[in-house]
């Protein structure tokens, strides 16, 4: 335990813009996978486990773009896309079978393909751990802001997603295609009385889950070593958080992942060794406080 | 012919297994004498998860030399054939795996490629079925240096932790003297092997330069792949060395995360692991100057016998050598030199041949290596520090590492813990 | 005696009774193993089923009590020395007081939130292991074996006596688990799963059933734990991360839920896949995942629900067959 920098922290503006831009950009990266996650509880009330791996996917398929093509641009879109791909059909030819199932069925099939997709991976790219390396307009020194220190890919990536949060929210919120979402999460039954086909609705759900997966592990490739299996930690991360939000709430994933991003950073000065333990006992809190989290089950 | 169980026997491996058989018969007529029964060794090891490479490499090294010994006649007459099994890094697992391969499997020894907590596990299965275990990988001190832990039938034939501090001590205290660097911070993966080493090599920084100060620590969790809030809180401590053993993937990410903070510009950095062609080949944009411990470094030893090693498993297995695989490649040779010394291949009879053994080896400081008979440990293998550069040969020269030093720092580690 | 009790006690001693000469007849040693195995992991997941199939409480946090049996019993017998018996009854005694506490905090909760609160308290006590190194090792684990001291002529160091012993513990936890899913406890369970609001409205103190049900499901968690802990004389932190508890729910999925050894049946198809592919290949994950779709896509129903529903299949075609 380290109080007295944490103190120190607070009194110091390079310290307290540092942190708090840290806790930005690991709570915006935890907030699109995360934000997908809610999205695929909110409509189709089931929980996506198999999240991890699309994040997984999309960082891969990255990787492979990005030597293929020499563009993190192409590396990125073409990334979030076939992730998105990867989630339709997931959904048509799997999902789909186990909807209004036991809890515990729709949890083993994404087990299932959680170790399917693990040794995939290990199969095509390997097991050593690979690295996209950062793309090179990037590679330039850090910015000085407030005396505190933000790389500028750091501050592309908390832009990309807070462009990408915005869209998410508009197409919910001011598109035919968000009112249809909404009611599907509210009352899926009217909707095919109403003749939408919530087949397809609830693919493009989940391809959209993909999309934001995809996009997540994209931007966070140029600063990962890729891995099978590096699905797992960010999964159990945006799974507390939509737990602490609130599942079905995209605003509930957003300030649970900024919540999370700021224990993190502040807790890693004041208590260096018990990080984790900080965040699973803030998630006990709020269960026990409102077992809903904290913003209900409500979209948006 | 050397054979061996594994998953799945590629195209390749019997290829390999044909030209070994014809390179045995035309090199040595003693071939058609060993006509005794295999020996079966069992080894238990990672092949899956994160830690995979451990266990392929650990593997590839094993079976170069496996083919080798089994060239000229095998352990006293008898060939070896391996039965490789995965434990996925699940201590309770490796137990199991070591159980069956001892109890099913017919295998009269072990050899334990197994990471730190697995090696624990086994230790005890060594311990309660009494037969002769190699630990490979296991790098905790404890496991050899604490009498409690001590079985007359298990070795660690691989590094250490405490004789990798002293080195390291050593060698960061000389730079710290001649850059003037007193101002320290820590940032090391929060688990037994980080805090351990982290510690240990705090404490020698110390004996070798009293006016260290280690200002501030940080402690990411094992295979955390954000390194964000650790970069931010060294950039506000603004050390002036940073001291890491991280490893693999993790140094990896730590190393271009930090990069992009251009933390390598501002802060002498000491990563004990840097120098394992596991970080050096992946890391895309290397800086240089980052100050490292061999772990295995084609340049080091420089001499001709270690470079051929390199150049000979890198042409089989079409990867660079990792630490992992001189230690299993000397485990192996081991075997083989106490076999020929006890004229047998009894698991007792080993073990007896063994303590302080001393056998030639490319990786030996003076080209030689010794299984110390007191604790049943490696001594004398290559340890040094240097500094990396972006490309091949990555540490063109390696400082090593003073035994005589390392031993006397160690028998006074060893009167403080009484582990004596 | 209840006729089904006895019916049990029967089948139970003859059960006893195959596994002391099954070594005689087969010298397997991986046999040995396999059974000890599957007496901890199957007392863990029958456990948990008294939980999810009798109780309908989902947990996600069921392994925080084998590896609360696994350390406490570890530790009081390399720190104390004192005899098996008294170890394993304070561990029980532990178990009991954390699933009392813990349980009063989280049986009020519905369903999934039930889940991940008990999901989050075992992930904390997984923190608090890895944190208090001096007391447990942190992640190396308890280290140097246990001491396996003989009682009441008894040594568990010896392997085919901790095989009898795990063997009759499973036995008897199952009859005893058995025992209590059919008493009038257990019918009150079994309403409040199916309909918690009609047993309020009857008068049923819901919470209190609920968290007795969670200390039992505790208590033989945890001799899970023992004797896993007895098998690798140690423990390690693996035995308290919420993978055992995601394993505990498959066994159970894969087992079926309709019979009461079900979870048993699913513990033998684990152990037995897993001990039977990693011998062949390393990719496991390929392996296991494939099966686990299987059954959760094709069959839809664990193995025991898939042989119930033939009986009841057949049974039903050769009463229609006689009718005609």
């Amino acid at each position: 335990m380290d109080l007295a920098s944490l103190v120190s922290c607070f009194g110091s503006s390079a310290c307290l813009v540092t942190q708090v831009t840290s806790g930005l950009i690991i709570g915006m990266l935890l907030f699109l996978v995360a934000a997908g996650l809610t999205l695929i509880f909110g409509v189709l009330k089931v929980i996506n486990f198999t999240h991890g791996a699309f994040y997984m996917l999309g960082a891969y398929f990255a990787f492979s773009i990005f030597k293929a093509t020499d563009s993190y641009v192409i590396a990125m879109f073409g990334a979030a896309v076939a992730t998105a791909v990867v989630g339709l059909i997931f959904e048509r030819l799997f999902m789909s079978r186990v909807y209004g199932r036991n809890m515990l069925m729709q949890l083993l099939v994404c087990y299932g393909f959680i170790l399917i997709f693990d040794d995939v991976v290990k199969i095509i790219w390997g097991a050593e751990f690979r690295s996209m390396g950062m793309p090179a307009i990037f590679q330039v020194p850090p910015l000085f802001i407030a005396g505190g220190v933000v790389p500028p890919f750091y501050l592309f990536l908390v832009s990309m997603t807070t462009v990408i949060g915005v869209t998410l929210w508009l197409v919910i919120e001011r598109t035919r295609f968000g009112k249809i979402v909404r009611a599907a999460a509210h009352n899926p039954s009217m909707l095919s009385v109403l003749g939408i086909n919530t087949g397809v609705l609830y693919g493009l759900v989940f391809g959209l889950g993909g999309l934001l997966a995809g996009f997540a592990g994209a931007l966070a490739a140029p600063v990962r070593s890729l891995t099978p299996g590096m699905g797992f930690s960010i999964l159990i991360e945006s799974f507390i958080v939509t737990v602490i939000g609130g599942m079905g709430s995209i605003v509930g994933a957003f300030i649970g992942s900024l919540l999370i991003g700021l224990i993190r950073t502040f807790g890693t000065v004041g208590f260096p060794l018990f990080t984790d333990g900080l965040m699973y006992l803030f998630m006990v809190m709020v269960l026990i406080a409102r077992p809903t989290g904290l913003f209900g089950k409500e979209i948006a | 012919m050397a054979t061996y169980r594994r998953s799945g026997i590629s195209r390749r491996a019997v290829v390999e297994g044909a030209a070994a058989t014809a390179i045995g018969i035309l090199a040595a007529p003693m071939i058609s004498r060993a006509q005794a029964k295999p020996i079966k060794i069992g080894m238990p090891t990672i092949l899956s998860g994160r830690v995979a490479q451990l266990g392929t490499s650990s593997r590839n090294a094993v079976m170069l030399e496996v083919d080798k010994v089994n060239a000229t006649g095998g352990l006293a007459g008898r060939p070896i054939e391996m039965v490789i099994r995965d434990s996925k890094g699940q201590p309770q697992e490796a137990a199991r795996v070591a159980r069956e391969l001892i109890n099913s499997d017919g295998c009269e020894l072990l050899i334990d490629a197994e990471a730190s907590s697995g090696a624990f596990a086994v230790h005890e299965v060594a311990r309660d079925l009494k037969i002769l275990c190699l630990h490979t990988n296991s790098e905790t001190s404890s496991l050899t240096a604490d009498p409690k832990q001590r079985i007359p039938n298990a070795f660690r034939v691989c590094r250490q932790g405490i004789h990798d501090s002293i080195v390291g001590g050593a060698y960061s205290a000389n730079v710290a003297n001649a850059k003037k660097l007193t101002k320290w911070m820590t940032c090391s993966p929060d688990y037994a092997y980080g805090r351990d080493t982290t510690a240990q090599f705090v404490e020698y920084l110390k004996h070798f330069k009293s006016d260290v100060e280690v200002v501030s620590e940080a402690w990411p969790k094992l295979f955390q792949p954000d390194y964000t809030e650790v970069l931010t809180k060294i950039l506000q401590t603004k050390p002036q060395a940073l001291y890491s053993c991280l490893w693999g993937g993790d140094l990896t990410s730590f190393i271009e995360q930090g990069n992009i903070y251009a933390l390598f510009t501002q802060t002498e950095t000491f990563a004990v692991n840097m120098a394992d062609y596991t970080a050096l080949t992946v890391v895309k944009n290397l800086p240089k100057g980052i100050h490292s411990g061999n772990r295995y470094i084609k340049t080091f030893p420089k001499t001709a016998q270690n470079a051929s090693w390199a150049d000979a498993y890198r042409a089989k297995y079409n990867e660079y050598p990792t630490n992992w695989v001189w230690q299993n490649a000397t485990a192996v040779n081991f075997l083989s030199a106490a076999a020929r010394k006890a004229n047998s291949a009894d698991g007792t009879k080993l073990a007896d041949a063994l303590r302080g053994l001393t056998i030639d080896s490319p990786f030996g400081s003076n080209g030689k290596l010794t299984l110390r008979a007191d604790d049943q440990t490696l001594i004398d293998y290559a340890v040094g520090w240097g500094t990396t550069i972006p490309t091949e040969p990555y540490v063109p020269d390696v400082t090593p590492g003073d035994w005589r030093q390392i031993i006397e720092l160690e028998t006074e580690w060893k009167k403080k813990n009484n582990y004596t | 005696m209840r006729p089904s009790l006895r019916n049990d006690l029967v089948i139970g001693a003859i059960a006893i009774v195959v596994l002391v000469l099954l070594p005689l007849v087969s010298p397997s040693k991986a046999l040995i193993d396999f059974v000890i195995r599957a007496a901890s992991l199957g007392l863990f997941a029958t456990s948990l089923n008294l939980l999810i199939g009798y109780g309908g409480m989902v947990s996600f946090g069921h392994g925080l009590f084998f590896g609360l049996g696994a350390y406490s019993f570890g530790l009081l017998m390399q720190r104390t020395g004192m005899p098996i018996p008294v170890a394993f009854g304070l561990t029980i005694l532990n178990c009991m007081m954390a699933a009392l506490v813990i349980g009063a905090i989280c049986v009020r909760l519905k369903e999934i939130y039930f889940a991940f609160l008990t999901l989050a308290f075992q992930m904390f006590l997984y923190s608090l292991i890895i944190l208090w190194v001096p007391l447990t090792g942190g992640d190396q684990g308890l280290r140097g074996g246990i001491p396996r001291p003989p009682f009441f002529g008894i040594d568990l160091a010896d392997q085919k006596q901790l095989y009898v012993t795990s063997g009759v513990l499973l036995v008897a936890g199952l009859i005893l688990m058995r025992h209590i899913v059919e008493s009038p406890f257990g019918y009150t369970l079994r309403m409040i799963r199916d309909n918690a609001m009609r047993a309020a409205f009857l008068g049923i103190n819901v919470f209190r059933i609920r968290l007795i049900a969670f200390v039992l499901a505790g208590i033989f968690g945890g001799i899970g734990g023992i004797i896993m802990s007895l098998f690798v004389s140690g423990a390690y932190p693996e035995l308290a991360y919420w993978t055992l508890s995601g394993e505990g729910v498959f066994i159970i999925m894969l087992g079926g839920i309709s019979t009461f050894l079900g979870p048993l049946v699913g513990t033998a198809i684990l152990l037995l896949l897993n001990d039977t592919v990693t011998r062949f290949t390393e990719y496991y994950g390929l392996v296991l995942g494939s099966i686990i779709l299987l059954f959760a896509l094709g069959l839809r129903r664990g193995l025991t629900d898939v042989l119930v529903d033939y009986w009841h299949n057949s049974r039903a075609a050769q009463a229609a067959t006689e009718r005609s």
